[in-house]
């Protein structure tokens, strides 16, 4: 391994050496424990966009709820097959586990796209707190499809929230994690009395009687706004489904998991699930359909809940544009040996406030959320080939550990590779991942026995 | 907090206002509060929800919760 490599990779070995030994039996935790992580979890800013764009898309009421139910149960089936039993049987993080598989080289790769990934997503949750702030300083919310900034009042805003966001990030990162638990239920209840004071203003009468005409008719009518593209059933379960694609497909959540005593623990992510992507999804429907379906979630939660609703989506921005940054910066750093954290911590900051003046970041959400799934899925594909497929097919595991190599080339070409396939594939972006994913078993499969074969 | 008793009491009042947010909408939707009146009401319950929950302190997190990451 060259030099430089050396020093990177054992800079970026010492970031994570807390988690280098597999849990201990001692350490697992309880089905309980699980229950209420995930209960917690699936309620940020992004689900007052989200819901909310399957109204613009034109998506009909009868297909959401059956999109999202089964897109759900889908997600949790991905935890709970994929995921979790991996995540059991080696007791490690995706990070040491890949380090093993596509050596120290391609986790560093994955590490710079996935700080690089959720610098992104910070800038779209401060954008959608922006919306809220502005509100109050009467700065209008850049129209659907804008890309560029539209006023030097939202720059300025995006820029005053940013710099905020990043210097209590770098002051109290703890505090306010601390803090986005306590504020993680009351948010959650948001959603659903934002939604439920919203009916009447839609005509819903107080005894349920006409819910279903209203929802058919004035929320979920299956007509797109102008400019949008129009959405299905399978729109919608497909989206439900890769939401989290990187947790789950991707693996990301072995992180989570290696503290499970069973891996039909993954079965308790329906908890979060089911309440954040789909009870706030439907109740961000129903509030964008009151304000005339404007995509303005600052707005929509004003209008239904009043000040606490502004509070509400600025708080829900700040609590998960918080750890965003955090794991941003913490994935950064290796990058930057040596670096103290606040600095490190600053530079994603800067960057993700620079982004966030983008407003296509927020009003592109669900494009979005799709490649960043897209992105990563591969990795997933390549572990799970490593860790289920080769000693069925009697391939060699963990051969970069062995062998010592900074890079496996067949992991490498077929990351990049899916990728590049996948971007040409002739269906729609969010249909895009799951042929993927085969394209990627597959073909490392097939490179890693070629090379067994010479 | 450490008094195992204050502790619960904060807890259930931090309940209670969270419930309390969750009926003043069902009140709205009834038709028998007006808009102003829920806002306000609910814009007090949220105070409230914070200030019981931030007083009643946390459990030590556990090591699983701490490897939580952001997701859209």
């Amino acid at each position: 391994m060259p030099a430089g490599w050396t020093r990177l990779t054992a800079a970026m070995d010492k970031l994570y050496e807390f988690d280098r030994e597999a849990v201990t039996p001692d350490k697992l935790q309880s089905g309980g424990k699980f229950a209420g992580l995930f209960a917690g979890e699936h309620v940020a800013a992004t689900e007052f966009v989200i819901g909310a764009f399957f109204v613009l898309h034109g998506v009909g009421a009868r297909d959401l709820l059956w999109g999202l139910l089964l897109g759900n149960l889908l997600a949790v089936l991905s935890w709970t097959f994929l995921c979790a039993p991996i995540a059991v049987r080696t007791r490690l993080t995706l990070y040491w586990y890949l380090r093993k598989i596509a050596g120290p080289g391609v986790t560093f790769i994955y590490n710079i796209a996935n700080a690089f990934l959720y610098c992104i997503l910070a800038g779209a949750m401060i954008s959608v707190s922006a919306t809220a702030i502005g509100l109050l300083f009467g700065i209008p919310v850049p129209e659907l499809g804008a890309v560029l900034p539209s006023s030097a009042g939202w720059v300025l805003i995006s820029i005053v929230l940013g710099a905020a966001f990043t210097t209590m990030a770098i002051l109290g990162f703890e505090k306010l994690s601390r803090f986005a638990e306590v504020a993680s239920p009351w948010i959650f209840v948001v959603f659903v009395a934002g939604a439920l004071a919203a009916l009447p203003r839609l005509g819903v009468r107080p005894d349920f009687g006409n819910f279903w005409e209203v929802a058919t008719t004035k929320i979920w009518n299956g007509i797109a706004v102008a400019g949008q593209e129009k959405f299905g059933f399978w729109h919608v379960l497909s989206f439900a489904w890769f939401c989290n694609l990187a947790m789950h497909v991707g693996l990301s959540d072995m992180a989570i998991f290696r503290y499970a005593k069973k891996w039909t623990y993954g079965l308790y992510t329906a908890f979060g699930m089911y309440p954040g992507h789909m009870l706030a999804w439907v109740a961000s429907g129903i509030m964008v359909a009151a304000i005339g379906r404007e995509m303005h979630p600052g707005l929509m939660a004003f209008e239904a809940v009043g000040v606490a609703g502004v509070a509400g989506v600025l708080l829900a921005g700040w609590t998960t544009a918080n750890p965003t940054l955090y794991r941003a910066g913490l994935a950064l750093q290796t990058i930057t040996p040596g670096w103290p954290r606040w600095k490190i911590t600053l530079a994603a900051g800067t960057a993700t406030t620079i982004l966030a003046c983008f407003p296509v970041f927020f009003l592109k959400l669900l494009d979005y959320v799709a490649i960043y799934g897209l992105v990563l899925m591969p990795i997933g594909a390549i572990v799970v080939a490593e860790h289920w497929v080769f000693p069925r097919l009697k391939i060699e595991q963990y051969q970069a550990e062995k062998r010592g190599w900074a890079f496996n080339w067949a992991a490498l070409a077929v990351w990049l590779g899916t990728l590049a396939v996948a971007f040409v594939l002739p269906v729609h972006l969010y249909f895009r991942w799951l042929p993927g994913w085969f394209i990627a078993l597959t073909a490392y499969t097939g490179l890693m026995a070629a090379r067994r074969t010479k | 907090m450490k008094n195992p008793v204050l502790r619960a009491t904060m807890g259930g009042l931090a309940l209670f206002s969270l419930a309390a947010c969750l009926g003043l909408a069902l009140l709205i939707f009834l038709g028998r509060v007006s808009d102003a009146t829920y806002k306000k009401a609910f814009l007090a319950a949220s105070v409230l929800w914070f200030v019981f929950s931030i007083l009643r302190g946390r459990r030590a997190q556990s090591p699983a919760a701490a490897e939580r990451q952001p997701m859209p």
